[in-house]
């Protein structure tokens, strides 16, 4: 009897929708697209996977399309690695790989139509402004990654819905063929001139709002136009029949008038202003990037947060002589190439003075910092050159001596087998932080990086780790994109207003230039957007970039170039004992010439993808 | 001890059943214009081998050494081989060279270069090495860009293994004379179609 009521019981209980329960680990899309918080997560993510060449990470997930790697900031010609000799081959490039630079992350752009599609389908709990703001954002994640696809392979399949299978054992209708390069340009532009009013996220710069999307077009629109104008100047441009390299020179002028517009509108918003709460113009410029407080300067980042979202780049590239780890360090250093390209104040070439000008002799300097005296502010923001302070200490930089023997006339160059070591006059022969010649994880160059580097206390170990964030876009650029596009428009008046804006917060006087020409407005931007991933974009769309890394060993930019300081010891002369000399070299450590070739100009298109579409065309020279 | 010798044992079974032979068939040639063979940079230019029929369908890419021969160890079977576009200092061809190899093979491509060097000759005094030197047009469609001598410590040299050069813009209706500063015992000249990366160089010759 008992039994029977068990089984009564248990028959009793089973209800109509005993078998229908909701799952406890699967969240369904009902839920997730009418929850704004979680959408507002699924956009974290999607920011998160923008590529960069290099930003402050290492992060390489080819499914997922996330792309960044610190230390490709050693690959070119502005600095080279002096970090741990298991990645000498940076410094050992003896030619870039076609199929360097390489993105093909439809992943990213799948999940964002994918969004965008359900928001419209599920989403019935969202208010009408709340939908039409998340699909802005994700229409502008998406413009952003086509732009860092169209600037890497040039033209790409233009995916603006899921592409779904449907079984019939015919995919033609997914094979999408490659857009023309104009094409996913004007896309961008049209996207951000869709979307740039219903961003809101005013005043946020981890979010896009409607500046966010105007310094995008304000770029893109500049890449575009130089590519036009550039490309067809080259002896033999580099296009394919179905345009989808290359882009008409006709078009210049349309999209260098979009850039200077976004840009200006951008300028005369009000909303930002150039970085200037440091009266120390060298300071000032390194505040720019690393101060997260009552920066209005910045306007889009990557932003990282202590104790737990951060990095390990100051661990990696903190100067030798004040790191607080036992480990790490100098990986990443500034070349003398960067260095010179920053003028004098006066507007004088920035070539170090070293030799006489019979170069008979050294030109000798009372400190070891006088002969960075009157250098733009922006090189003290950007590296750590000798004589210098980081975090309140000094950063001792001093290759060796040079002692003076009067049996040969001459000095003898002495150089310390280790860091941090006397002389036998009982004073310093090599500084704490090198240079050295072979030593691993000490400057090779002579030059430490300042910018990106974190100052606050214990951010080079490995315990604390840095929160610095990485500047996507900031004023200082939108400045040299409108004085750039200006210039190109024949607007100079307005293009030195710009520039001269830029120069007047790095020290120069007011109004600084009176004559501007292309090549001003270039080193301009080496020297402002030094190590923020925009060197090798420029010089692509210049069609520079074979020119200046041709491959020659003795040429003046395709090789990494160090400056030794020396003190001199010669006992007797006044004139010369204690003084400073230096010394131009190639840097011991670097190997092989930047080599870029004309295939360089559009990353091959992996044989995979050709397979898998035959209607995709390969690049040029693939 | 039985272990190992167990295990040794199985390593050795292993191998036989689940490897691949090596190919033991090789594949030469040369580059070549008029029948002579062209001076390339070492490690620059490629041909590309194309086998259909597997699944894995990628190139295999054919360096060609600096005096214009290239090799390839393949197995026996049908490929086909093209010139990588855009990348040698020749006019782009698409068409495909059909290839079989069957034990030692060997075969010549056909190219057409813009621009060959003919009659090179170099002579070396205490300071400096002087190259004089005929430069032909051959196809046209592509303007010159620029003649250059290397010179350098090693017998590979070209545009990126040199210790000197010396680049002009020259006139070709005549012999062009280059002269560089140096000391060193190989030299070569190499001549720059605009737009083309690589150059086609004379065969490097040692100084006496």
């Amino acid at each position: 009897m008992k039994r029977l009521l068990i089984i009564c019981i248990l028959f009793m209980s089973c209800q109509k929708d005993w078998l229908d329960r909701k799952p406890r680990t699967i969240i369904s899309d009902e839920q997730v697209w009418n929850d704004p918080k979680q959408i507002v997560a699924l956009l974290a993510n999607f920011y998160d996977r923008l590529p960069t060449e290099t930003g402050l990470v290492d992060v390489s997930d080819a499914a997922d399309g996330r792309l960044a790697q610190w230390r490709n900031m050693a690959n070119y010609d502005d600095a080279m690695w002096s970090g741990q000799s298991n990645e000498d081959g940076r410094n050992n490039i003896t030619s870039y790989n076609y199929n360097s630079w390489y993105l093909w992350n439809y992943t990213l752009i799948r999940d964002i139509n994918l969004s965008l599609e359900n928001i419209e389908l599920y989403g019935k709990d969202l208010t009408a402004a709340q939908k039409q703001q998340f699909s802005a954002e994700l229409r502008f994640v998406r413009a952003f990654n086509y732009f860092e696809l169209v600037k890497r392979m040039g033209g790409v399949p233009l995916v603006t819905k899921q592409l779904v299978y449907d079984y019939s054992g015919n995919v033609t209708d997914l094979q999408q063929p490659r857009a023309k390069e104009s094409e996913v340009y004007d896309f961008i532009a049209s996207e951000v001139d869709a979307i740039k009013d219903n961003l809101g996220n005013d005043g946020s710069v981890s979010r896009a709002n409607k500046y966010t999307a105007l310094a995008l077009k304000s770029r893109a629109m500049l890449y575009a136009g130089s590519i036009a104008k550039y490309n067809n100047l080259m002896a033999a441009p580099i296009t394919t029949p179905g345009g989808e390299v290359g882009i008409p020179a006709s078009m210049a002028n349309g999209y260098y008038q979009k850039a200077l517009d976004a840009s200006r509108e951008i300028i005369n918003s009000g909303v930002y202003s150039l970085y200037k709460n440091n009266p120390d113009p060298g300071e000032n410029f390194f505040e720019t990037i690393a101060k997260k407080a009552s920066n209005k300067e910045v306007i889009f980042v990557k932003d990282y947060l202590l104790p737990t979202r951060k990095h390990w780049f100051s661990y990696d590239n903190i100067a030798r002589g004040i790191r607080e780890d036992n480990l790490g360090s100098s990986s990443v250093v500034p070349s003398l190439n960067l260095v010179e390209s920053y003028e004098y104040l006066d507007g004088t070439n920035g070539t170090l003075k070293i030799r006489t000008a019979d170069n008979s002799d050294f030109i000798y300097y009372d400190n070891v910092a006088d002969i960075f005296a009157n250098k733009d502010a922006r090189l003290y923001g950007t590296v750590i050159y000798p004589g210098t302070t980081f975090k309140g200490l000094q950063v001792s930089i001093q290759a060796g001596v040079m002692a003076w023997n009067s049996s040969r006339n001459a000095y003898d160059v002495v150089e310390g087998s280790d860091l941090g070591t006397t002389y036998t006059d009982g004073k310093l022969l090599t500084g704490t932080s090198g240079p050295h010649r072979s030593i691993q994880e000490v400057s090779n160059t002579g030059f430490y990086l300042k910018k990106y580097i974190d100052p606050n206390d214990k951010t080079s170990t490995r315990g604390i780790q840095s929160d610095m964030w990485w500047i996507w876009f900031r004023l200082g650029e939108i400045y040299l994109n409108a004085g750039e596009a200006a210039f190109e428009l024949g607007q100079t008046g307005d293009a030195l207003t710009y520039i001269n804006a830029l120069r007047e917060r790095a020290g120069f006087g007011v109004n600084s230039l009176t004559i501007l020409t292309i090549d001003r407005i270039r080193n301009e931007r080496r020297v402002e957007l030094a190590f923020e991933d925009q060197r090798l974009w420029d010089l692509k769309r210049w069609r520079m970039a074979d020119k200046v890394w041709n491959g020659n060993a003795s040429g003046a930019d395709a090789m990494v170039y160090a400056l030794y300081p020396y003190r001199v010891v010669r006992p007797g002369d006044a004139a010369h004992d204690g003084k400073y000399v230096f010394v131009k070299m190639v840097a011991p450590r670097f190997r092989a010439p930047r080599f870029f070739q004309l295939g360089n100009y559009y990353t091959s298109i992996d044989q995979s993808v050709l397979n898998n579409n035959p209607k995709i065309v390969k690049n040029p020279f693939q | 001890m039985m272990k190992y010798i167990l295990l040794i044992a199985i390593l050795i079974a292993g191998c036989k059943k689940d490897n691949y032979e090596k190919p033991t068939s090789v594949l030469t040639g040369r580059v070549v214009y008029n029948k002579e063979a062209l001076g390339l940079r070492s490690n620059g230019v490629q041909l590309e081998l194309w086998q259909h029929g597997f699944e894995l369908f990628t190139k295999i890419p054919v360096y060609v050494a600096q005096d214009g021969t290239f090799s390839a160890s393949l197995f026996d079977g049908t490929y086909k081989l093209v010139l990588r576009q855009g990348n040698g200092p020749w006019k782009n061809n698409t068409d495909s060279l059909d290839v079989t190899v069957q034990g030692t093979t060997n075969v010549d491509v056909t190219v057409q270069p813009y621009f060959i060097l003919k009659n090179t000759t170099f002579t070396k005094n205490t300071t400096n090495i002087t190259a004089v030197v005929t430069v032909e047009s051959v196809n046209t469609g592509l303007p010159l860009e620029s003649v250059s001598l290397y010179v350098g410590n090693t017998d590979i040299v070209d545009q990126v293994n040199n210790a000197g050069s010396v680049t002009v813009v020259p006139d070709i209706s005549a012999p062009v004379t280059l002269s560089v500063t140096s000391s060193a015992p190989f030299a070569r000249v190499g001549v720059k179609t605009a737009g083309v990366a690589e150059l086609v160089y004379s065969q490097v010759e040692k100084l006496q």
